[in-house]
């Protein structure tokens, strides 16, 4: 098989993709809203930037029954994020981590916050820990900290398989009444620990 | 002895000298008689293939072909795409050590309880946002509890229920998006790999 052959094959799939997407976008937009989302969508694709968060948001916004103009404002708005949280991440970022990295921004997490992360997690994926970060700061964990203790996590290596085990337990403890902070707080002391790993505290007498 | 063969060659030029001449219509007759005959074989084909004729083709002909030619380029590029993947596995293993295939999609559990639903859905970013795909309609177990089990690729995703068609609702036992583009919560998942 010449690289000629494979170049055409692989134009055929990306044109296919497109189209398809493209296709999704014109049944559910109308004509004004699909031309400006299509255009956001285009500059993302020039910026590098992963193109099926921004196609998606639009199609979740239409389905959610919302009006154009909110549909092109969410749409901008995650490919500003997804910029930023791009160059936080480093250019190999994956599209995963981009988009993980978007929503912890739209929760309040700090671009130089994402690159700690990113400095501290080395080549291991940030999609989970960002998961993990965006879902402590949106049950009122005060960002500092719930960034810390992410921080913390990361710096243990803790596999990705403990820190879904450890999103479940704070959970189970925040819906069975426990203060949010405390609960990550203690979670994570106890995953880190159990790595051998942080200030180690006494056991209670 | 030399004798004889004068007496044999004065004979032989004796007869020729009487014999009549063939006529011009004898050799035509011969050779008319010859052309008469089956080419070759390999003749056959030759002139058949070289020889102008006429050709009746009506218009439906031409579409049939041209739709058997797309079939067949169609079957052919897909053909070629799986070569290709096949083909260039070991050299983008070598080039890019770090670089994972393609990770298939997980089956994951979606759970809701709601007793009073006729109807409940799961929608996200892997199934476009649509309340009507087969695969994400959830069933009714008794007690009110609807679940549905359905693939979703590696990775982060947001995702809602969508009861009677027109209640969003987030899935109580997962973490909640923080963003609230549209006045619907949603809720939060990152799908692993199976290991």
């Amino acid at each position: 098989m010449n690289r000629g052959v494979q170049i055409v094959v692989g134009l055929l799939c990306v044109a296919r993709t497109v189209f398809a997407q493209d296709a999704r976008l014109s049944a559910r937009l109308d004509k004004p809203t699909l031309t400006a989302v299509t255009a956001i969508v285009d500059s993302a694709r020039i910026s590098k930037l992963p193109t099926a968060p921004l196609i998606d948001k639009a199609l979740e916004g239409a389905a959610k029954g919302s009006d154009g103009q909110n549909i092109i404002t969410a749409v901008h708005q995650l490919s500003v994020r997804m910029g930023s949280a791009k160059r936080a991440l480093a250019s190999n970022a994956t599209p995963d981590e981009i988009n993980a990295a978007a929503s912890a921004l739209d929760a309040g997490i700090s671009v130089r916050d994402l690159a700690r992360l990113r400095a501290a997690a080395g080549k291991r994926s940030l999609t989970l820990p960002l998961a993990v970060l965006t879902d402590l700061v949106g049950e009122k964990v005060p960002i500092p900290t719930a960034t810390n203790l992410v921080l913390q996590l990361v710096r243990s290596g803790v596999k990705d398989a403990e820190l879904a085990m450890f999103q479940r337990n704070f959970r189970a403890d925040v819906d069975h009444g426990a203060d949010p902070t405390v609960a990550a707080t203690t979670r994570a002391r106890g995953f880190v620990v159990a790595r051998g790993g942080g200030a180690t505290t006494k056991p209670p007498e | 002895m030399h004798d004889n063969d004068g007496i044999m060659k004065e004979i032989a030029r004796a007869l020729r000298a009487h014999r009549p001449p063939v006529s011009a219509s004898f050799d035509e007759r011969v050779m008319s008689a010859v052309r008469r005959l089956p080419p070759h074989s390999r003749f056959r084909l030759w002139s058949r293939l070289t020889t102008p004729r006429t050709v009746t083709v009506i218009p439906l002909s031409w579409g049939l072909l041209a739709a058997s030619v797309a079939l067949f380029a169609v079957i052919g590029v897909a053909r070629a795409f799986d070569d290709v993947q096949i083909a260039t596995k070991p050299m983008i293993t070598a080039l890019f050590p770090n670089a994972r295939a393609p990770q298939p999609p997980q089956r994951v559990q979606f759970v809701l309880v709601a007793p009073d639903a006729k109807k409940v859905a799961v929608v996200g970013d892997f199934n476009g946002w649509d309340a009507d795909h087969a695969s994400y309609q959830a069933q009714h177990r008794g007690g009110g509890v609807w679940s549905v089990t359905a693939p979703v690729p590696v990775g982060h995703h947001r995702y809602s229920f969508v009861v009677d068609d027109s209640l969003w609702v987030a899935d109580p036992t997962a973490p909640r998006v923080v963003d609230n583009d549209f006045g619907v919560a949603n809720s939060a998942m990152v799908v692993q790999e199976q290991k």
